[in-house]
């Protein structure tokens, strides 16, 4: 490790994290800002994939664990920051990295963790005025019971009742001291709103004496192009837009704290609701994660059985993402009809293989549920050399050369090579910019080393280029999937009897996946009980999100559109 | 003889009235299914056989839905802007000669007329006003957008849809529009003008805010633009100038640039004038929809300069190469 030659350095400041089942390094909170100038500068690891903090009630101590990359690939670092419970500061890393921004911003709305120095510390997820940091461990909920399900009070005496009818609605809602729900007036919004950017009249340029104004629109939650409740705060200069915020967490449910309170197998189906539109491949990030916590690998045949799984949602995830894209520009629903009349046909293999079209719930800890039933490989295998290679180059086809899609795409919404990676970007997004980081060969992970396939990879960061990476990225599932098909093995798909319970030692891991929409990680403390102490998700969706404002500078409101629908999102990833 | 000569215009009126209204009804079924069929679906088939009760069960939905008026908008205003905008699609059918006169019998209310041309001009720019007036009247920032946009596109795209109207008035020499019908027997002026006829398709198209150009209701960025706050039938009233408008601009390109209500045998069987002039609509009518069906929606900013810096030149162009010509045959 070539780090160890700047212990010298800070001395004192940057120690081992010696605990069992830990990794990386502590580094004091006086020294961090300085820590990560050295790693990115020197060291290269000038990729920030993940943020966030672990709240460690019996010890009275937070920890902030940051996990950086290389942008050329290789093992990730591991660094973390150690502060008291009470009052926690941190100073910020946005100056440095500033895909952090949401990031810290979510550690702050969940955690309480003050980082110093951000720019724009609000809530991000929760709404301004909300009372108290649900991630911390001593913070109850309105209908708490236990701190860990299964919940005992919900069967006494064997049979089961809701927690409602002990609980009425209302009586049991606590708000703030001299807090009234009737006369409250959002201040968050205000704040928000005098926060944007505004050209004041003069301030205009147009040479001219008419005095303009700028006009504050809201565009969501409620509106047709934002693909779910997203809400952007816009500042429209004519059509141009001024200034953009994101406003989210209108779908957020404390993803990770329900998963904190489940038990490890509970958590599977549960990951399928955060993109679900590429379930599988959230159910492999989550396996990773506890598997290697577990110290188990999946026997050959799963290990295939998930490689398939993962690239089949790959494919419908982009199919969907691209007749989204196409509706966004204003097309009458064509494009995605015909992109999700393939879709099906991949539903119906997983329906066949799962029983769920949609939220699959496949995976297991060390394999997969249940083996592929008969005839489905023949299915795949027609499926993938062709019926959807040939849709495929019908769709590029259609599309491609599309004088009305290239001038509405081209040039739109550039983010260029250093900004993506500065901002953490990820999947598509990313490697439209020019960045070849994929994970599934810059750390690769299951048995993705024996397939032969490219990274695709565009240079000019616009929105076309993130269509035609999607577009390249099906084709290259399809020849993973030919692959996967032809080698096959027989056997288990399963290591060890499946249990509902599984023994989880202490430690913490991070398992990544490359998702159809970019790196999605999964970070889970254990300490050995059968519920996990904490349970982050790294969603690319959200993150790809930081840039958004800045992608959009300057173009017109209908470009937003479009810019949206190529970061491709999926709220319930975003706001999990 | 003046009793029976308004019970005449009476009864043509009704009718044209009821082509429009019913020719509404069935455009968006035939639209439904027409998109249906190109996106690989079925359509609506269910309310009767093949669907043909589809637009009744529409509009009985549509007269019992609750009618919001926002609180903050300029009622007057809010509850006239659709009936400003219906009017002049129902109206401007009057002037299109429907068929050759059997047994001396006009089929058309007022296509003698000498200024037919300008009517058609006069009449289809009113209805901006409605849509401008909605998106003022309804307070809505999304609406007011929607309104601006109809504005200039429709301003703009006026020009180029007039000057190419020029052209058949040229080849004419009338502004008569049954005299320009009657001239293009032997040679349909789409043959004569074929740019004309193009310039006056896109900028149709851009007139009544149909895909691509429709801008001015853009589903995506702004949701409906002029008429989102319009609800039942106000909102219906809306959906039927449009939809009216597209049959107008139909009829009238059928008329001025596909010969009318000629075809073969029309001498003999004066009856299959109107046949033909239908046969004529519907194949236009299907280009519309498949038109929408599918393009992508050309940006606002690149639609104006699209109208301005390309259809005004080629729509002049095109003016100034005709009367050149029409001088030089006639000299």
């Amino acid at each position: 490790m070539t780090l160890e030659e700047y212990t010298d350095r800070f001395t004192g400041m940057l120690n081992f994290d010696e605990r069992k089942g830990y990794e990386g390094y502590i580094v004091h909170s006086e020294r961090l800002v300085e820590f990560a100038r050295t790693i990115r500068d020197e060291l290269g690891y000038d990729y920030l994939s993940s943020v966030t903090g672990v709240d460690y009630l019996p010890d009275e101590q937070i920890e902030v664990v940051y996990h950086a990359y290389r942008s050329q690939g290789g093992p990730g670092l591991v660094f973390k920051v150690q502060v008291p419970r009470i009052n926690p500061i941190v100073p910020s890393l946005v100056s440095i990295f500033p895909g952090a921004d949401f990031q810290e911003r979510e550690a702050w709305d969940l955690l309480g963790i003050r980082f110093e120095g951000h720019p724009n510390l609000r809530r991000i997820l929760m709404w301004e005025g909300f009372h108290g940091h649900p991630l911390r461990k001593d913070w109850e909920e309105p209908y708490f019971e236990e701190s860990e399900k299964p919940f005992n009070s919900r069967w006494p005496e064997g049979k089961a009742f809701r927690i409602e009818e002990n609980k009425p609605f209302k009586k049991n809602v606590q708000y703030p001291p001299e807090f009234t729900p009737d006369g409250w007036i959002p201040e968050a919004d205000t704040a928000l709103y005098s926060g944007m950017v505004r050209l004041g009249a003069k301030d205009a340029g147009n040479g001219r004496s008419l005095e303009t104004d700028q006009i504050l629109v809201n565009l969501g939650p409620q509106h047709p192009s934002t693909h779910g409740v997203f809400r952007m705060v816009v500042s429209l200069d004519g059509e141009e837009i001024a200034d953009l915020q994101p406003v989210l967490g209108y779908l957020h449910r404390n993803h990770e704290k329900i998963g904190e309170r489940n038990t490890y197998l509970m958590n599977m189906p549960f990951t399928d609701r955060l993109d679900y539109l590429a379930s599988m491949g959230n159910n492999f990030g989550y396996a990773l994660a506890v598997e290697k916590l577990m110290g188990i690998t999946p026997p050959e045949r799963a290990e295939y059985i998930r490689v398939m799984m993962a690239e089949l949602t790959r494919i419908v995830s982009h199919l969907f993402s691209i007749g989204t894209l196409l509706n966004d520009l204003g097309a009458f629903f064509t494009p995605m009809l015909y992109a999700l009349t393939e879709r099906e046909l991949i539903l119906d293999i997983f329906e066949a293989v799962s029983g769920s079209r949609m939220m699959c719930n496949y995976f297991r800890f060390g394999g997969v549920a249940r083996d592929l039933p008969e005839g489905i490989l023949e299915k795949v295998y027609e499926l993938v050399t062709e019926r959807l290679p040939r849709k495929v180059d019908e769709l590029d086809t259609y599309l491609t050369d599309n004088e009305i899609v290239r001038t509405r795409s081209i040039g739109i919404g550039v983010l260029p090579r250093e900004q993506a990676i500065e901002y953490s970007a990820a999947g598509p997004v990313l490697r439209a910019s020019g960045v070849g980081y994929d994970v599934r060969r810059a750390e690769s992970y299951s048995i993705y080393d024996r397939f032969d396939f490219d990274v695709a990879i565009r240079h000019n960061g616009d929105v076309y280029d993130r269509y035609l990476v999607r577009l390249e990225e099906i084709r290259q599932s399809l020849r993973i999937l030919q692959q996967v098909v032809r080698d096959i093995p027989d056997g288990e798909f399963q290591t060890g009897k499946p249990q509902y319970q599984v023994r989880v030692p202490p430690g913490e891991s991070y398992g990544r996946v490359e998702n159809p929409k970019g790196e999605l990680g999964f970070y889970i403390v254990s300490n050995g009980k059968p519920n996990p102490w904490r349970y982050h998700i790294r969603s690319p969706s959200f993150i790809n999100l930081t840039a958004f404002g800045e992608m959009c500078k300057g173009h017109k409101i209908a470009d937003v559109v479009a810019i949206l629908g190529s970061i491709d999102i999926v709220l319930g990833e975003v706001d999990r | 003889m003046d009793i029976f000569l308004l019970l005449e215009w009476t009864i043509k009126s009704v009718v044209i009235i009821l082509i429009i209204l019913g020719g509404f009804a069935y455009l968006t079924l035939y639209e439904r299914r027409a998109n249906a069929r190109i996106q690989t679906r079925i359509g609506p088939n269910r309310a009767g056989p093949w669907g043909l009760l589809q637009p009744i069960a529409d509009a009985i939905k549509l007269i019992f839905k609750e009618e919001l008026i926002p609180e903050k908008s300029d009622k007057v205003l809010f509850i006239l802007a659709p009936v400003i905008t219906v009017v002049p699609a129902m109206i401007l059918l009057a002037v299109i000669p429907m068929g050759p006169d059997i047994l001396g019998f006009k089929i058309g209310l007022a296509d003698g007329i000498n200024v037919g041309v300008l009517y058609i001009m006069a009449v289809a720019s009113i209805a901006v006003y409605g849509i401008v007036i909605a998106g003022w009247a309804s307070n809505n920032k999304y609406a007011l957008l929607g309104g601006l946009r109809a504005t200039a596109q429709m301003v703009s795209y006026e020009l180029s849809l007039a000057l190419a109207l020029v052209g058949p008035i040229m080849l004419a020499n009338t502004m008569n529009i049954r005299e320009i019908v009657v001239a293009q027997k032997g040679l349909w002026y789409i043959i004569l003008q074929p740019l004309g006829f193009l310039i006056y398709f896109i900028a149709a198209v851009a007139e009544v805010n149909r895909a691509p150009f429709d801008m001015p209701e853009a589903e995506q960025e702004l949701i409906a633009g002029y008429h989102v706050e319009y609800s039942g039938m106000k909102f219906a009233l809306f959906f039927m100038a449009e939809y009216g408008k597209m049959i107008v601009i139909c009829f009238i390109g059928a008329t001025l640039f596909l010969g009318g209500y000629w075809g073969p045998f029309v001498d003999q069987v004066p009856l299959l004038g109107p046949i033909y002039l239908f046969v004529k609509v519907v194949i236009l009518l299907f280009v519309l929809i498949w038109i929408r069906a599918t393009f992508p929606r050309i940006r606002y900013d690149r639609l104006m300069a699209f109208g301005w810096k390309i259809m005004l030149p080629a729509a002049l162009f095109n003016v100034v190469v005709t009367a050149a010509i029409v001088l030089l045959l006639e000299g």
